[in-house]
């Protein structure tokens, strides 16, 4: 398997790229031809309003959904979608992890599956603040909790990309701020997120970089800089080139 | 935080998963009220049995020839384990299906299937977990056996380990075909209905069809409840051993093949056909095997001793021809003394049923209704009894053979008990029901946190929200 750690000494080479990937249902298209890559250690935001087609995206990167057409590769190595997860860990949104179960019973299993030292869960649990619910039961978090938990789930994975739907989705923004704080603490150790944003001003905070995307289909990608003088909107914020664009 | 480690993308080690499956049982309801369902089911089954034995028995004491009818596997095992059939082909579906349903329901399995197992692997820990939940749904069966031991009564090892194996492939297969059910569905409520259409269906079939000739009599073997009856009877079968096992293979298979989410129904279509096709396969072949062992203490299943040994050096093929209709009480007291018992000791014997009722109506046939031919090598005989006691001699003048000599002692004696079990009432519906319910109680309890609060170099959330 493609670890995470393997390749973060310092490499900020292409760690995955999306060649032309499609999607049909019946006769609509739900994702166009997108194409895009990431390098390691980037947080990339996959941004656009509900019913783009960015859970459809991610799904087909995680290989949860057979895409029509279309290649992923990761570290220059094609990857077909049942070995996706070589490489590729995604974090559904709005899902409840074993509802009957306790949330330290949650990170206990994930922990054990990926061999997680003590300490490294422990380090996981206190940085995204799960220590006051962790003898609650799944069902009884409250939405930001549940995120949270999710996230720790995410962090426990040793693969190279973390995709993340709607991850701040449920949190104020003082929480908002800290889970920033923990991808980039991450992403600093060449862990590289994908995640898909409906919120931009949330994007415009963690992302480094941005695929613009609405009606399945990728309207701009790059640096915030690089989409304002794209649009030619000089100081633009990211709503604002997102409505030139889109 | 992190340290670089290898991770096989299926080199996942197994206990996390297993005891996340068992908890995943143990957690839900379902496997707590099938259980508090099952205690007052077993206890009035076993309680009734044992009524009925004693009444037997009382009979029996007064005469030997009685007591030899008596027989615990019949008497009580049957009947107790009967009960357990019953919750287990309607109630267990719900308890197997949750192992999987509630995945799909809340959406765990989409990160289930991304972690370092195969979907296989996936299939065979759930069906591990449901075996488990098997066993625990049949511990008032087995609290049965240890009162029924308690009390005096007789219990005979193999015949007992070879009804407890085959219930425990009855659960298996139920199992089976509920994950199966949860995995091509996706809510628990149609899984449901998938998986009791097939056990209640089968119940169904069997009763409709018991009896009946030709399509119907094949179709009826098709049920569920035809998968108990020979290991009810003392007989433990390999084809019909092997036949569950393919079966429960197969749709463990198909399961692994219809869990994933990432592939399209065509592809899960036809990654199906090698495994049907497989499994078809694998059941013909077990229709052929016909070796099967006599497990019973009384022998029931086999001739005397002294005949078996000379039966099974007879080379030639033997041909019966049986001019009688399957319905037909004689034709099933044949099979039952005579055709089974022949089948399982000799090496080479074709039963041939002659005519239909249509044929025997007609009045050509009419006059050799009821005759049974017996060809051994070039020589034949024609007789109308249903007993071994005609009928193996009249097969040793066919093989120019003497009869064995009768072997004296070694008889059966038959168990005759007189007991009462009216106080196990208070096991089955007090003390058993409020174990199961403080067991509940207990697997509700929070587990203990085993993560310290800070690691080495990290920040708290709780200290990061202090500084902001």
């Amino acid at each position: 398997m493609m670890t995470a750690d393997a390749d973060r000494g310092g490499n900020s080479a292409q760690v995955l790229r999306v060649a032309n990937l499609t999607k049909h249902y019946g006769r609509e298209q739900a994702i166009a031809r997108v194409a895009f890559s990431v390098t390691a250690g980037e947080v990339l935001g996959i941004v656009g309003p509900n019913g783009a087609g960015k859970t459809t995206l991610l799904e087909l990167l995680a290989g949860l959904l057979a895409a029509d057409s279309g290649s992923v590769f990761c570290l220059g190595e094609e990857l077909p979608a049942r070995r996706r997860k070589e490489a590729l860990f995604y974090l559904p949104d709005g899902i409840r992890l074993y509802q009957d179960r306790f949330a330290t019973e949650v990170v206990t299993f994930f922990a054990g599956v990926y061999r997680r030292s003590d300490a490294e869960v422990a380090a996981i649990i206190s940085s995204v603040g799960l220590e006051p619910v962790l003898q609650k039961r799944v069902h009884a978090l409250s939405k930001g909790y549940n995120r949270r938990l999710l996230l720790a789930v995410g962090l426990l994975t040793p693969q190279h990309v973390l995709l993340m739907d709607e991850p701040f989705d449920g949190f104020d923004l003082r929480q908002t701020r800290n889970i920033i704080e923990v991808v980039r603490n991450e992403a600093a150790k060449k862990r590289t997120f994908i995640l898909a944003i409906h919120q931009l001003a949330d994007a415009e905070r963690v992302c480094d970089r941005f695929i613009l995307f609405a009606g399945g289909q990728v309207r701009g990608v790059g640096k915030l800089d690089e989409l304002r003088a794209q649009t030619g909107i000089p100081v633009g914020s990211l709503e604002e080139i997102f409505l030139a664009l889109t | 935080m992190r340290s670089p480690k290898a991770y096989g993308v299926y080199a996942g080690p197994l206990h996390p998963l297993l005891a996340k499956e068992l908890a995943a049982i143990v957690s839900g309801r379902a496997l707590w009220i099938v259980l508090l369902l099952v205690c007052p089911l077993v206890g009035y089954s076993f309680v009734q049995a044992v009524s009925l034995y004693s009444e037997a028995s009382a009979a029996a004491l007064e005469s030997p020839v009685l007591a030899t009818s008596l027989s615990p596997l019949d008497g009580i095992l049957v009947p107790t384990f009967g009960s357990l059939y019953v919750a287990v082909t309607l109630l267990f579906p719900f308890v197997a299906i949750r192992v999987l349903g509630q995945e799909k329901e809340s959406g765990a399995l989409r990160l289930l299937v991304q972690l370092p197992y195969r979907c296989s692997t996936l299939i065979l820990l759930k069906l591990a977990a449901v075996l488990a939940a098997w066993a625990m749904v049949s511990i008032p069966a087995f609290s049965a056996l240890a009162i029924w031991a308690i009390l005096g009564g007789h219990l005979a090892a193999p015949e007992t380990l070879n009804l407890l194996f085959g219930h425990s492939l009855y659960g298996l297969l139920v199992g089976a075909i509920a994950l199966f059910a949860a995995s091509i569905s996706e809510s628990s409520a149609t899984a449901a209905i998938i998986a009791l259409a097939a056990t209640i269906g089968s119940w169904v079939l069997d009763f409709m069809l018991a009896g009946r000739s030709g399509l119907s009599a094949w179709l009826a073997q098709l049920s569920l409840t035809q998968t108990l009856r020979p290991f009810e009877q003392g007989l433990l079968s390999a084809g019909l051993v092997l036949g569950i096992v393919a079966v429960v293979c197969g749709l463990s298979a198909l399961a692994s093949v219809w869990l994933p989410p990432g592939t399209s129904l065509r592809g899960k279509v036809l990654r199906s056909v090698p495994y049907v096709l497989v499994t078809i396969a694998v059941l013909g072949a077990a229709t052929q095997i016909g070796q099967s062992v006599d497990v019973t203490e009384d022998r029931r299943n086999s001739f005397p001793a002294a005949d078996q040994k000379l039966l099974a050096t007879l080379r030639l093929p033997l041909v019966i021809t049986v001019h009688l209709i399957p319905e037909d009480p004689r034709y099933v007291d044949l099979k039952r003394n005579v055709l089974e018992k022949l089948g399982r000791v000799m090496p080479n014997v074709s039963v041939v049923l002659a005519g239909n009722r249509k044929d025997f109506a007609s009045n050509s046939r009419q006059d050799t209704y009821g005759e049974i031919d017996y060809t051994y090598g070039p020589r034949s005989d024609v007789s109308r009894s249903t007993s071994p006691r005609e009928i193996l001699p009249l097969l040793y003048a066919l093989a120019g053979t003497p009869p064995p000599a009768p072997v004296v002692g070694g008889e059966y004696p038959g168990y005759p008990f007189v007991t009462s079990a009216d106080a196990t009432w208070f096991w089955f519906l007090g003390a058993l029901p409020l174990l199961i319910a403080l067991s509940w109680w207990r697997s509700r309890h929070s587990p203990r946190v085993k993560f310290s609060s800070m690691a080495e170099g990290g920040q708290s959330w709780s200290q990061a929200r202090a500084s902001d």
